[in-house]
């Protein structure tokens, strides 16, 4: 790939066209609120500030998007309890390492001799295991549909390959419940959503059919270059003007209407729906999240190991939950940038570079005396 | 265990590719078809295995969308992305 396509999707002088035609189709009495449901779009907007050239009455929201960010402390807790089991070697993504369980991270258990290692594919979790025959060795798997083909294929490889010692908890989750439960929430109001575009690579454009036809709101599947933010939000908005709601795919340069149907037939043989899953500051919401299948259950590590699966409330101070629904912003949290840090996070969303409150913290916290509220 | 070995990964600029919904493009350099792998760069020429199984026929040259090890879409030898 050149560079010269991903300047073409920067380009400042496109961006300020884009910035009036968006103008254009606001009405200046109106207040529209646009939810962007995928962290990679939160980071995108903050790190090339795409809010400072949308007009004062169109308002950015934040999704649920960012599965670091909705994974609750019990699953730390599970996750951790393996990680101190006699022989196990804990392998994780990078950003879950540092996610505060109700006593502590997996950081913490490996600073307190648990051997717990970052990896940054589920294939390198196997190669681990391959190189350690005489250990356990679990991967501790998190992410929506765009990460779970990838743990898919790698049970499938372990299954196929015969290795004995690797096991998975799996935590993966999946986009549409969660958006389903904050379009039924009574205290918030969205007029349109930019649509999470490496989900949609997965499961394609054709999942988000609900949210025109049953709650009568527009989605555009979006890119993550800065344009593709612009003009997603562009097409939103003329979708509001010209009265219409559908599902438009911005990003049809990478996504098929009807997603990767290879992948989706792994994720259909290795996994299988949990009747439900408890999300952060969501709670529980059905069908939400995903396990290994009746096939795979003997590379399920919470059948291997007792898992304590206890739920654990969030922090009384943390408003995670209102962020990620969207009901408030991150600098509007009563810990955000003094007790609650990137260096020192209560809460997940100041975590992962993702989360609402990090991107806000590392690149817009100066700026919000210009928020609209 | 050295202080180096309890610091957290440093994903914190361009964001965690493996956490959230993000994807790299990143150039086939060698297929290797009988294990389904692929070896790819990036632009910064880091060399990276990945999972060929998900897309169909590839060649070198040729440029994938991967996310955690795995390629998730084909965007062919000619086409552009910013991911």
């Amino acid at each position: 790939m050149s560079m010269k396509f991903v300047e073409e999707y920067r380009d400042a002088e496109l961006g300020r066209a884009l910035s009036a035609q968006i103008l254009s189709e606001v009405e200046p009495g109106r207040h529209y609120k646009v939810m962007e449901v995928c962290g990679g779009h939160t980071h995108s907007i903050y790190k090339y500030g795409v809010d400072d050239l949308l007009p004062e009455n169109v308002e950015l929201v934040h999704g649920p998007g960012c599965p670091v960010c909705v994974m609750p402390m019990g699953r730390i807790d599970d996750g951790i309890a393996i990680a101190e089991q006699e022989n196990v070697i804990f392998t994780c993504f990078g950003d879950m390492m540092r996610i505060p369980g109700s006593d502590g991270s997996l950081l913490d258990a490996k600073a307190a001799g648990a051997d717990v290692r970052m990896v940054y594919s589920p294939l390198d979790a196997l190669r681990i295991a391959k190189q350690n025959p005489d250990r356990d060795v679990v991967f501790f798997a998190i992410g929506f549909e765009t990460t779970a083909p990838s743990t898919a294929l790698t049970l499938k490889r372990a299954k196929a390959e015969n290795v004995p010692n690797f096991f998975c908890m799996c935590n993966h989750v999946t986009i549409v419940p969660p958006l389903r439960a904050l379009l039924d929430s009574p205290d918030l109001r969205l007029d349109g959503f930019i649509g999470p575009g490496h989900v949609a690579t997965v499961v394609g454009a054709r999942p988000f059919e609900f949210i025109p036809a049953d709650y009568g709101k527009p989605i555009v599947v979006a890119g993550f270059e800065p344009l593709d933010v612009l003009q997603s939000i562009h097409m939103i908005l003329d979708q509001i003007a010209g009265g219409r709601a559908e599902v438009e795919n911005q990003y049809a340069r990478v996504v098929p209407y009807e997603g990767n149907t290879a992948a989706l037939a792994v994720m259909e043989e290795v996994f299988e729906l949990r009747p439900h899953f408890e999300w952060r500051g969501l709670g529980f919401i059905s069908q939400s999240a995903l396990k290994l299948s009746e096939a795979y259950a003997e590379l399920d590590a919470e059948l291997r190991y007792e898992v304590p699966g206890v739920r654990v409330a969030d922090p009384k101070a943390c408003q995670c939950g209102e962020v990620l629904k969207g009901v408030i912003k991150p600098w509007e949290c009563k810990v955000f940038g003094s007790a609650c840090t990137p260096e020192r996070p209560i809460g997940t969303c100041m975590v992962s570079p993702e989360g609402a409150c990090a991107a806000y913290y590392n690149y817009g916290r100066f700026a919000r005396d210009r928020e609209v509220v | 265990m050295s202080a180096g070995d309890l610091a957290p990964p440093d994903c914190s600029h361009e964001g965690c590719i493996t956490c959230g919904d993000e994807a790299l493009p990143l150039t086939v350099r060698r297929i290797d078809a009988e294990r389904g792998l692929a070896l790819c760069d990036d632009e910064a020429g880091r060399a990276e295995t990945v999972e060929i199984a998900l897309v169909g026929e590839i060649a070198p040259g040729d440029t994938l969308l991967v996310h955690a090890g795995t390629a998730i879409a084909h965007i062919g030898p000619a086409t552009g992305v910013a991911a």
